[in-house]
Parts: C-alpha cells; structure tokens; sequence
C-alpha cells in the first residue's frame, strides 16, 4: 500500500509543478493556453532524447528546460497578439501539431514507439527504496518552484502581470512594454512545465506521444480551476484533489461491483465533466480563492 | 498522378459535412459570444440517435436522421438550459469551459450507454461512378446535396423570418435588442435548437460515410473550428465557404504532406487567417 | 512481497521447506485466495477489444475455482482498466503491485501500456503476459517475467510476404498501415521480402487513427495502380478504408490481419464490400478442445481477436503456478511457464486436465485456444504456422495454411 502511495503521490508532485506552470501563464497573467501538454511533452521529449543518447542529466536536464521556455516564447512571439477565444484554439492546435510530429518523425522521436530505457537520476544509489527517493526529488523541485514563483508573484515582475491580467490597456498607458511581459510570462510557465515533463519521463522510464494528448491540459485546467485559479496553493491543492479523486473512484468498482469497466470509466468522465460545468457555474474561483488583497 | 480535381471533389463532399457543424458552431458563437466546444459532440449525439432509431425501431436512414434533428436538437437546448443559461453574464472564457465539459459528459454518456465498439447503419454500400474521369459516389452527392440545401434554408431563415431577423439583432446588439422588445431567451432557444439540428444531421452524415463510435465528433472540432474562422465568425455563408475550403485544403494536402499531418492542416489554416486577416473572409463586424 | 513475507517467517521459526511444516499460521494461509490481476483497454483507443480479454480471464477463473482452485487455492481476480494510455497503466498497475499484491498481471494490450508497465513488473518480480506487439516489449533485461502470446511483427510481416509471393498475379503491391508501434516494423519486413522476390511496391505510407474518411488516402493508393494493398489496420479504419476502397472503384485485392478482418468488419463494411477480402493470422487450433472450450464458454469470443490469447495467458499462468508446488509468485511463474507450455509433454488443452496430470508429476505442454503456445527464451511465440482465410459470401472462410 505504501508503494502505491508513494507512487500516486510522485505523480501528484508532478502535476502539480505543471498546474504551478500553466497558473504562470494563466492565473497571474491571464493568458488562455489550451495546449499546456505541449511544453510538458517538449520538456519530456528533449531530456529523454539527450539522456538516451548518452548525454549527463546534468546537462540534459537544463538543455531540456532551456528548450521548453524557448518554444514558450516562440508560441507567445506569434500567438498572442490574438483575441482569448482565439488563443485558445492556436494554443490547442499547437499541441496536437506538437503531438503529431511526435508521432510521425521517427528519425528524430521514435515515433509510436515511444523511448525507451530513460536512465533515472542515481538508480544504483538508492535501489533500494527508489521510489522514496524520487518523492524527495519531485518535492523538492515542487518547492523550490513554488516558493520562487511566490517570490514573482510580490515582485514588480509578477505585479506587472497581474496588472495586465486585469486590463491591458491600463498597463500599456501606463509605459509597461505589455507584449514583451507577456511573452516572458508565458516562456517562464512552458519552462516550469518542461520541468514538470523532465520529472515525468525520468520516472516512468519510457515516453511516447499518446501520453500528451489535448485532454491533459484539460485535466491540469481543471485542476487549477478547482484549486483556485491565480494562486499557486491552489494549483497545489487542485491537482492533490483532482488525482485524488480519479484514483479514488478505482476503488468503487470494488465496492459497488455492478458498474465496471467501460461503464465504470465512462461513468468516471461524466463525474470529471460534471464537476467542471458546476464549477464554472456555482464557484469559478475555485477551492481557494485568490486573496482580494494581495493584488 | 490522379487529377486534383479528384482531390477538390473529394474536399467537397468532406466540406460539405463540416459546413453543418461549422454553422452551428459559427452562428452561436456570434449570438452567445463564446466558441462552444461542444457543438462537434453534437455530432456524436446525432449520430447515435439516428443508430437507436435505424437498428432499435428500424427506421429507414432517412426517418431515422429527421429524428436525429429533432433529438440533437432537443438535447441542445437542454444543455443550454442547464448549463449555458446560468452563466449568460459571465465572461467567454468560463462559458468555453463549461462547454468542455459538457463535451466531455456527453461523450461519455453515448459511451456509457452504446460502449466503445464502433457501429453502422443499416444501409447498402454503392460503388462510384466515373464521369469525366472523377469518382463520383453516389452517397457523396446526396451528401452534398442535402447540405447546400439545409444551409440554403438556414440562410433564407436568417434573412427572412422574423425569428431570423431577431436572431441577427440579438447578435449584433443584445442590449438594445432586447430593449426594443426582441424575446432575447426564445431567439438563443430557437438559434441552440437549429445549431444541434444541423450538427446532428451532420452527425449522421459522418456516421453513414465513415463509422459510429463516441469520439466521431471530436477528431472535427480543429477543423470546424477553422472553418468558422476562415468564413469569419456569425456567417452563415462564410462559415459554408470556410468548411468547403478547409476540406479541400486537407485532401489536396496529402498529395504534398504525409496523410497522417491531415489536423496540422486545419491549424495551419487557422494560424494564417488569424494572423494575416482575423475577421475572416466575410469580414464580420466587430 | 508475500514471497518474502514467507520466507521470512520460515526462517524465523526455523524452518526451510515445505509449507506443510511450516508453523499454523501459514497453514491457515494455505487457503488464502491468489491474487491475480487483469489491466485491459476497458476506454480509450484500444476500448473496443478490452472488455473482451476480461471476459475471456474471468470465464477461465471460473473454472479454475469450480475445478478446486491451484493447489486448493481459489484465484482472486482484480481488474483495472489502463484507458489505453501509459501513465494511466503505470497507476493501475501500482495499484494492483502493491495493494492487491498480484502475483501477475494478464491481459494487456496496447504496446505503450505493457512497456511503461514492464520496468514496474520486473522489479516487484511480478509475471506480466499481453498481446502487445512491439518489438521493444520482449527485448531488454527482463529477466524472463515478461511473454506474450502475439507472434512479433518481423515473424508476421514475412509470414504475410511469403503468402503474397504465393499468388504470382500480384505483382504490385501497396502497403497502407495504421500508425501503430510496430507499423514500421511489419512493414520493413513484409516489403523487403516482398522487393528480393521481384514484386513492385508501388506505395507505402502510415495513415492516421480515428479519421472519418480516408478518401484523399484512398485516392492516393489507387493511384499507383496495385494488384494487392496490404491493410495493416484495426477493424474500425480498416472498415471505413475498405469501404472507401469500394466506393472509389478499387478492383484489386486486399489483404489484412485476421484480428482486423473479423466479424465485426464483415458486419461494419457490409458484404459487398468485404467479399473476397484476404486476411491471415497465427492459425488458431480451431479444432483443438482448449478453442471450443473457449467459444463455449465466453460468448461472442470468437469475434475477438485477442479473447482467446486472454484465455490462454490466464490459463498458462495458472498452470505454472500450479507446478509450483504450493509457493507462489511470480517467480515461479516465470520459473515455470515454458516447463508447462513447451514440448515436451502430455499434450492438455485446459487447466482441469493439466493440473490433474501436475499433481501426479506428470509433464505437461498446454496447447491453446490461440495457438500453441511455445515460448522462446525471450518471450515471445516460436514460429507457428499461418492461416490465410478469405471472405466468401459473407463469411471469413480458411483457405490455406502457409507453413514458416
């Protein structure tokens, strides 16, 4: 049981760093990225190849963080001069390009086949309880990101941002270079959810493209909309529950014995479905809302 | 080399099931003010619907996809009325959640109920004809010929009729509109329950030409999406012109890219329109 | 972990052998259900074959426990559904590894679960067996707890070329396949033998999943004029390939996988258009009792491609364990799988009848409802022969056997 718990909570810690990447983007600047997947799949993609192909973590890792922020900011270069609902559907269709380029250059990807035999950071080290020691690992990188971006978030960085997230026009009026902080925030949130992808592919050893569909940035908004969206506690809060909850629904089938299998999954979705269109609805802030004050 | 004009024919048929959706999708969004994911689950719903209908009550095709306007229709509104009408105020972004998960429940409804194994309908499949050497199915045109005339009607509804007319008001100026009388809920009632119907029958067009199973409708919402900006959002002939233009666009492409990039196109094609002319090709007011 | 639980209260007590003298509170164990668990596409893109392989492991669970369980003790089968999708198999899998404490874990299917899967199996020493087909899933350092009952694509794609060399009238040849891991593979394969016989390969391109048309695709093939497209698909785009095929007034011939040119396909395409489709696969011992057990025993099997592998996993992991004499573990799986699969041996065709002959010391080798069932040193099936079957009015007729 252990095991499985810190398994589950490994994994936890992982979406988490990627919700606290996406509430960059979205939560202190009010950009609408649909395809979030896209960075966490470069950040995976990047470290899994360079680490396969013999290179140190030490140099793997950054090279793959460096690369997320950069196809952040390129996306951002091009993309947000566009309307919300717009950016929206750019973002996405980035994703699903991204995913398809996975898929389809194999000289370069491995294509369907995915990557295999990720090595994983100090595996002779501590064989014996390695999984105890990635939870330590994935924790700290939660925390060391979590209290930097708090730092962002009081810094004339983050309030700059946040003054653009409430109305654009105002900041421009007011001389901030609203294009340029945009593009940087956005970068800042792909990088962190690169991080987020580094973790994830070092941990299951393997990575292929199936594992970054569209609907995994679906599930890191729900997660930060029911958290609370524009404050990180809430990322962290939303992703323990929204994991929390689909791994917990595993165990009714075993409860309530006639709703298995494709019932039971489709019956898990419609939950998932459910609870976002009622949050939307009753309580848009989310769990934990953003404190009035500390704008 | 085939003949291109293979491939524009081919589009054609394509595009003329994406207009239906793209329609429906395009006019909301102009009336309701958000892009509404889950009008390319409509097609899903629509689909089955007429499934239940052909195989549970034996319904002929064409019976069986009127009742698929009628159901998608209905279910349309009841999601709007559950969903989308406690929200009228709220900003886009929050509706265009909602409206993910609306997709999302019902696409897993369809899937609780019908499971994942993909179905058919109940009807012959036909050999093309050759003429002037293109392929020409015979399914294909009755396709294209039923769509050029439901988007014909819907066209003639919204310049014509008095709930048409409305609907259009309501689009432009919803405030002043409903000041000067127009019965704001019944106009979004009447635009959510023509906007599932189209989607619905396109639904069912999509199931008789390929196959049945919960995530039809999904692989489209790229492409609708293009569709509707192309033809620029809340119009009708725009978004008709955007579907038949996408759809060529795709199936022409293969002969340049891989066939398995066919979704890069849509975004690409929406990537160029919102960069270089965003009102799109009928240049919708602001 | 159980198995190390035992061994060491074994040692604590002093003891070093067999559970019968071992102190009462392993005696009391004795009765204690094994745990096994089933991690199929229950959603997802694989969703359409899981509930099949599910059903296939708990009608041989059945019986198991009618039969008087393995060695006395019943089987407790514990599901999960991997959503075809490789992180969600990992948490499923954890799950099964350190809650319900599996022994092994039957059933998989798609290529990305088992191989995310795989690292987590060997290290808990937990006995994984699927139908997965890529290569990567028997290579590496498994230490013997992987297997599959599927043939590895290199087998398959030059099994396929040899029938098509067979029929000197298809002199051109496409291939068409879905994006899958091991598309490539097969189709290197099939191809190369293909091109050394002096056949021309007029196209050859991997087409993408969950299309509602693929008439630009179609358009493309039918372009280069072939005698012979090779489908490589699963039965829904295969149905909607094959009918846009039809539709476009392709004349030639078609050939796919048998677990693709199902039923199923038959019903979704209609007859017209799947009349004289060729399709081949693994010859399943369709006279053998293990697949008339089967069919009668799981209904709407046979209309599953992957069903009767399920069954035989399940049955082949049952049997190893009751050669173990009384441990259990994966271990003794893996220990015991080719002892009781392979020739030589009394040749069974079910659990009841092989467990019977285990118990009176006898050597057994298992022979299936998909087959024969022998495995290599990696994992994988020993080379088998083919069965070719065409649609005839209707119906998927066998044709002929081609031989390795």
């Amino acid at each position: 049981m252990i095991a499985y718990l810190i398994a589950i909570a490994i994994l936890v810690g992982i979406r988490a760093l990627l919700t606290l990447g996406l509430n960059v983007q979205w939560g202190l600047t009010g950009l609408v990225n649909l395809g979030v997947v896209a960075f966490f799949a470069i950040g995976a993609y990047t470290s899994a190849l360079l680490a396969v192909g013999g290179a140190p973590l030490v140099a793997a890792w950054p090279a793959a963080v460096a690369l997320a922020s950069l196809a952040g900011a390129a996306l951002a270069i091009v993309a947000l001069r566009l309307r919300e609902d717009y950016l929206a559907i750019v973002t996405l269709g980035f994703s699903e390009v991204l995913r398809l380029f996975l898929l389809n250059e194999t000289w370069l990807t491995r294509g369907a086949n995915g990557v295999t035999g990720i090595p994983r950071p100090l595996h002779a080290r501590f064989s014996g309880h390695y999984d105890l020691f990635y939870l330590f690992l994935v924790l700290a990188a939660l925390g060391v990101v979590y209290f930097a971006l708090e730092r962002v978030h009081r810094a004339p960085f983050g309030r700059v941002l946040r003054a653009i997230r409430e109305d654009e026009t105002v900041a421009a009026v007011a001389g901030k270079p609203v294009f340029r902080f945009k593009v940087q925030a956005f970068a800042l949130g792909a990088g962190v959810a690169g991080l987020a992808g580094i973790l994830f592919a070092h941990y299951l050893a393997y990575v292929e493209p199936n594992m970054f569909l569209p609907q995994e940035s679906l599930f890191v908004w729900l997660a930060l909309i029911l958290g609370g969206s524009g404050n990180n506690r809430g990322a962290l809060l939303g992703s323990a529950v929204l994991l929390g909850l689909l791994e917990g629904s595993r165990f009714v089938k075993d409860v309530i014995p006639f709703l298995t299998g494709v019932r039971l999954a489709a019956a898990q979705q419609i939950l998932v479905g459910v609870v976002l269109v009622v949050l939307m609805i009753r309580r848009p802030e989310g769990l934990l809302p953003e404190k009035p004050g500390s704008d | 080399m085939p003949p291109i004009a293979q491939y524009v024919f081919n589009g054609l048929v394509t595009g003329g099931i994406l207009a239906l959706p793209a329609i429906a999708f395009s006019l909301l969004w102009r009336l309701l003010r958000f892009p509404n994911f889950a009008v390319s689950t409509y097609l899903t719903v629509g689909a089955y619907v007429a499934l239940a209908l052909n195989h549970g009550l034996r319904a002929p095709i064409a019976l069986a996809w009127l009742g698929a306007l009628a159901g998608t229709g209905a279910v349309a509104l009841a999601v709007d009325r559950i969903a989308f009408r406690p929200m009228r105020d709220r900003r886009p972004f929050s509706l265009a959640i909602a409206s993910i998960g609306v997709a999302f429940v019902l696409e897993n409804v369809v899937r609780f109920v019908w499971g994942n194994d993909f179905r058919s309908y109940d009807v012959p499949v036909t050999r093309a004809m050759s003429a002037a050497g293109l392929r020409i199915g015979r399914d294909q045109m009755l396709i294209l010929g039923v769509a050029v005339v439901l988007m014909a009607l819907a066209q003639a509804f919204l310049l014509k009729s008095r709930l048409g007319i409305a609907m259009r008001a309501t689009a432009d100026n919803p405030l002043l509109a409903a000041v000067k009388g127009v019965p704001t809920e019944r106009v979004i009632a009447a635009a959510t329950f023509g906007g599932g119907a189209l989607a619905g029958g396109a639904g069912v067009f999509l199931g008789f030409d390929a196959s049945i199973d919960p995530l039809m409708g999904a692989g489209l919402i790229i492409s609708v999406f293009a569709a509707a900006i192309l033809g620029g959002v809340g119009s009708a002939p725009g978004a008709l012109c955007g579907a038949l233009i996408v759809g060529i666009v795709e199936e022409a492409g293969t002969m340049l890219i891989p066939p398995t990039y066919k979704t890069a196109i849509g975004f690409a094609i929406i990537l160029v329109v919102l960069l270089v002319r965003p009102t799109g090709l009928a240049g919708a007011r602001a | 972990m159980t198995t190390l639980t035992r061994r060491q209260l074994l040692k604590a007590s002093g003891t070093a052998g067999l559970v019968l003298g071992a102190p009462a509170i392993l005696r009391a164990q004795s009765k204690e259900p094994i745990p096994i668990g089933t991690l199929c596409p229950l959603t997802g893109a694989g969703g359409s074959y899981g509930p099949d392989m599910q059903r296939a492991v708990v009608a041989v669970v059945e019986r198991i426990n009618k039969a008087g369980g393995i060695n006395g003790r019943p089987v407790a089968l514990f599901h999960e559904d991997d959503q075809t999708n490789a992180e969600a198999g990992v948490r499923a899998a954890r799950k099964l590894i350190d809650v319900n404490k599996v022994v092994a874990i039957v059933s998989t299917w798609a290529s990305a679960v088992t191989l995310a899967v795989k690292p987590l199996c060997v290290e808990a020493k937990v006995f994984l067996i699927g139908v997965s087909g890529a290569d990567a899933v028997t290579q590496g350092d498994h230490k013997g707890y992987i297997a599959r009952t599927q043939p590895n694509t290199n087998l398959q794609g030059r099994m396929y070329a040899k029938f098509a060399i067979s029929k000197k009238e298809w002199k051109r040849v496409a291939y068409v396949a879905l994006q899958t891991p091991y598309a490539v593979s097969f189709g290197d394969a099939f191809t190369g033998v293909l091109k050394a016989a002096g056949v021309t390969i007029t196209d050859n391109f991997i087409y993408e999943d969950k299309k509602p048309s693929y008439r630009s695709e179609v358009t493309r093939v039918i372009a280069t004029n072939p005698d012979l497209i090779m489908l490589e698909g699963y039965t829904p785009d295969s149905v909607v390939m094959a009918k846009d095929l039809y539709k476009a007034g392709y004349k030639g011939a078609i050939l796919g996988p048998t677990f693709a040119i199902n039923a199923k396909f038959i019903e979704g395409a209609g007859g017209d258009v799947a009349e004289g489709i060729w399709s081949m696969d693994r010859a399943p011992l369709f006279d053998s009792p293990a697949y008339k057990e089967f069919s009668a025993a799981v209904p709407r099997g046979d209309q599953s491609p992957y069903a009767p592998q399920a069954w035989d996993q399940m049955s082949l992991v049952a049997l190893a364990l009751a050669a173990g004499k009384g441990e259990v573990s994966g271990t003794v799986i893996k220990d015991n799988l080719r002892a009781v699969s392979n020739p030589p041996g009394t040749v069974v065709y079910s659990f009841a009848d092989g467990a019977k002959l285990l118990a009176e010391g006898k050597k057994i080798n298992y022979e299936g409802a998909s087959g024969s069932c022998d495995f290599d040193q990696i994992g994988d099936i020993l080379s088998a022969p083919f069965s070719v079957q065409q649609v005839r009015k209707g119906k998927s007729e066998p044709v002929m056997i081609i031989n390795p």
